[in-house]
């Protein structure tokens, strides 16, 4: 039976991949077309910032760039480098694109991980203890709380607590990513590390935190009502292990889903907590990619990210069929 | 208390706690006896879950007991949850609910929520456990106990999932199993074989049983005693012969009228009939009987007296109209 499953998963994931596939070509294909509706072109930006806005060399820029070609060449070329895996050259940054993403990628994952995390497990624990005091005063001030954190921009947040950490108290760095004078190593690094990444983090972190307080809040409601938690009850087992053990599985499931789903759109919040925090990430870059008219490096980072988001929806609903053994994956 | 009674419930009373005039029951008792079976029957609303709760110790919170005992094996129970209850519950007492189907939980093996109530009452190793397991698990009947134990509940049937309920509620050996409408959920072929099981366990394990149903044809097999409740008050109890040859309160009879039976109307017997009129609301306060609005016999007494219960041959029953000569010898 168990090898049955495996061969059905392993169909699964088959499926699943050849649908990423067409998945990612199409948005690499919309978000193409949506740039050459963007006004202006790497040309014209380099040519600015030179001071010149000769014809001649304009044209000659456009035709080291191939974009004197139609749209359709253009198009063509574009989805045979990726197919092929080849991003292209930034001559901003005067790197291979596909060098550019992997070395601000790290950074990217580390908020990223770094805050959904922190915002799972203080979630859970929010939503578990206001769930299980529902209506009283622990309940009352987590359910505000996350109110509050829900209806206040990140940026904002992000903002406030550079000047009252950073400027005020001098606590933890206004930016960056490690201190660049230092030049530390090994352990050290990995404080000098953190140090830097608490406040990005967090305002990172508070967004997602009440969305999954009140998520939890709600899903543990829900089934500390069901016929199944009165039987644990009955069984003599104590309300701890019930609400941990019987109830937060069961509750954390729609949880999962919207995790994947802020996976997804995590680099949208990213752009303004790196460019607020100058933190060296995807974001960032993205960011400046968008102000110079890089459209090759923004294409590739849009594609890659793409890449990512699927793979990492992918992995989200195969450890939902993990936890909830009632899904078989088809 | 007499010697061989397992648990004695004394004129317990049950109020909603913000709203003290909606008494839910309003002085029940009634014993069980050790390894015997106490079926309560009454309609809908009439307390029989609550009370069945109460002797759990989970009644539901916006419950209060405002008066009233409850004793188990010679020592008082909160009705109220507490650590000592828990350590009873599903140890000593052990329950069976109405919905098999939402009973088990769907992210956890049966063996796994079959072993949890053994490790958490006894010192046994896991490995242990899963014996005795597996072992329940043949005793109630379910198929292939070694693969079984390993499947998550959606791969089971109603009536399977029922059984490992029982399991659950029997792997301690309990000395008292309440079973609330068990086979209510259950078509009726696997509603006999759930019956057979529990009277089965019963006669092995000497559990007493207190059982919670509407179907009358199964408590005439199975139950040694009825109680029969009504509005939040019990108002008849007898041995099971006793009750169905010759019921006393006027409620009983007319339960009993409307209960379809096998065979043909006997010359005399009247037409399957309802009883007209609505049950009181919890908040109503009658003054006397609850269930003079709609009595035939109803006179001027029943409505200005609360009747109590009192002992008219071997029968318990609160009803002012019913006297000795009524009674069978
Ligand atoms: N948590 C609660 N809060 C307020 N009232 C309640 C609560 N639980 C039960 N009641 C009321 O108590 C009364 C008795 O309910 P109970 O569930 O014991 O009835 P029952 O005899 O088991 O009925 P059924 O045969 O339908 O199962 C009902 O009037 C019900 O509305
Ligand atoms: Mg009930």
């Amino acid at each position: 039976m168990t090898a049955r499953r495996h061969r059905s998963t392993f169909r699964y994931i088959g499926k699943r991949l050849i649908h990423a596939a067409f998945t990612i070509l199409g948005i690499a294909v919309i978000n193409f077309l949506l740039l050459q509706l963007a006004p202006g072109d790497a040309a014209e930006a380099l040519a600015g910032e030179a001071g010149t806005a000769d014809a001649e060399y304009m044209e000659s820029l456009r035709r080291q760039f191939g974009l004197d070609r139609s749209l359709i060449e253009q198009l063509g070329a574009f989805l045979l480098r990726i197919v092929t895996l080849d991003f292209g050259w930034s001559f901003r940054h005067g790197m291979s694109n596909w060098d550019l993403i992997m070395d601000r990628l790290p950074a990217t994952l580390l908020l990223m991980g770094a805050s959904i995390l922190l915002a799972l497990i203080g979630g859970i624990v929010m939503g578990v203890i206001a769930a299980r005091n529902v209506g009283r005063l622990p309940d009352r001030l987590i359910s505000v709380g996350a109110l509050l954190l829900y209806a206040t921009p990140p940026f904002w947040i992000g903002l406030m607590m550079i000047v009252l950490f950073s400027v005020k108290l001098g606590w933890v760095p206004t930016g960056g990513m490690y201190d660049v004078i230092g030049g530390k190593t090994g352990f050290a690094h990995v404080l000098d590390v953190m140090w830097h990444l608490a406040l990005p983090v967090l305002t990172q972190a508070f967004f997602y935190l009440a969305i999954y307080t009140r998520l939890v809040r709600a899903g543990m409601l829900e089934v500390l009502n069901l016929e199944y938690i009165r039987v644990a009850r009955a069984k003599g087992i104590s309300e701890n292990r019930i609400a941990y053990r019987h109830a937060l599985r069961n509750a954390v499931l729609p949880l999962l889903t919207v995790v994947g789903a802020n996976i997804g759109t995590f680099l949208g919040g990213a752009v303004l907590t790196e460019s607020i925090f100058s933190w060296p990430g995807i974001g960032r870059l993205m960011f400046d990619a968008m102000m110079q008219r890089d459209l090759n490096l923004l294409l590739s980072i849009l594609v890659l990210s793409s890449i990512f988001v699927v793979i990492a929806n992918l992995l989200v609903d195969l450890l939902y069929a993990v936890i909830n053994p009632t899904v078989e994956l088809k | 208390m007499a010697k061989d009674t397992l648990l004695s419930v004394e004129d317990l009373h049950l109020s909603v706690s913000h709203m003290p005039e909606a008494r839910i029951l309003r002085g029940v008792s009634f014993d069980v006896t050790r390894g015997k079976t106490l079926a309560i029957v009454g309609e809908s609303g009439c307390g029989k879950s609550v009370t069945s709760l109460a002797v759990m110790g989970l009644l539901p919170e916006g419950l209060t007991k405002t008066a009233g005992h409850i004793r188990f094996d010679g020592t008082d129970l909160p009705v109220t949850d507490n650590e000592a209850m828990r350590k009873i519950r599903g140890d000593r007492i052990g329950m069976v609910f109405q919905e098999p189907m939402a009973a088990l939980n769907p992210v956890y093996t049966i063996g796994n929520q079959v072993a949890e109530v053994i490790l958490e009452h006894e010192n046994i190793s896991r490995a242990e456990a899963r014996e005795r397991v597996i072992a329940l698990m043949r005793e109630v009947g379910l198929p292939d106990p070694d693969h079984i134990v390993d499947e998550y509940p959606h791969r089971l049937s109603g009536g399977q999932r029922q059984r490992v309920v029982i399991a659950m509620a029997l792997a301690c050996n309990p000395d008292l199993l309440i079973a609330d409408e068990p086979t209510t959920a259950l078509d009726v072929t696997v509603q006999a074989q759930i019956m057979r099981l529990l009277k089965g366990a019963q006669a092995e394990l000497g559990v007493a049983i207190v059982l919670i149903t509407h179907n009358l044809g199964l408590v005439a097999q199975v139950a040694d005693r009825v109680a029969v409740m009504y509005a939040g008050r019990k108002v008849e109890e007898a041995e099971t012969r006793r009750l169905f040859s010759a019921p006393l309160h006027p409620y009983t009879r007319g339960l009993l009228a409307a209960t379809p039976r096998p065979g043909r109307r006997q010359e005399g017997e009247l037409p399957l009939s309802e009883i007209p009129g609505m049950v009181p609301s919890i908040t109503e306060d009658l003054r006397g009987c609850r269930f003079a609005p709609r009595c035939p016999l109803a006179s001027d007494i029943c409505h200005r007296v609360i009747p109590e219960p009192r002992m008219i041959g071997a029968t318990s029953v609160a009803c002012h109209n019913t006297t000795e000569t009524e009674a069978p010898a």
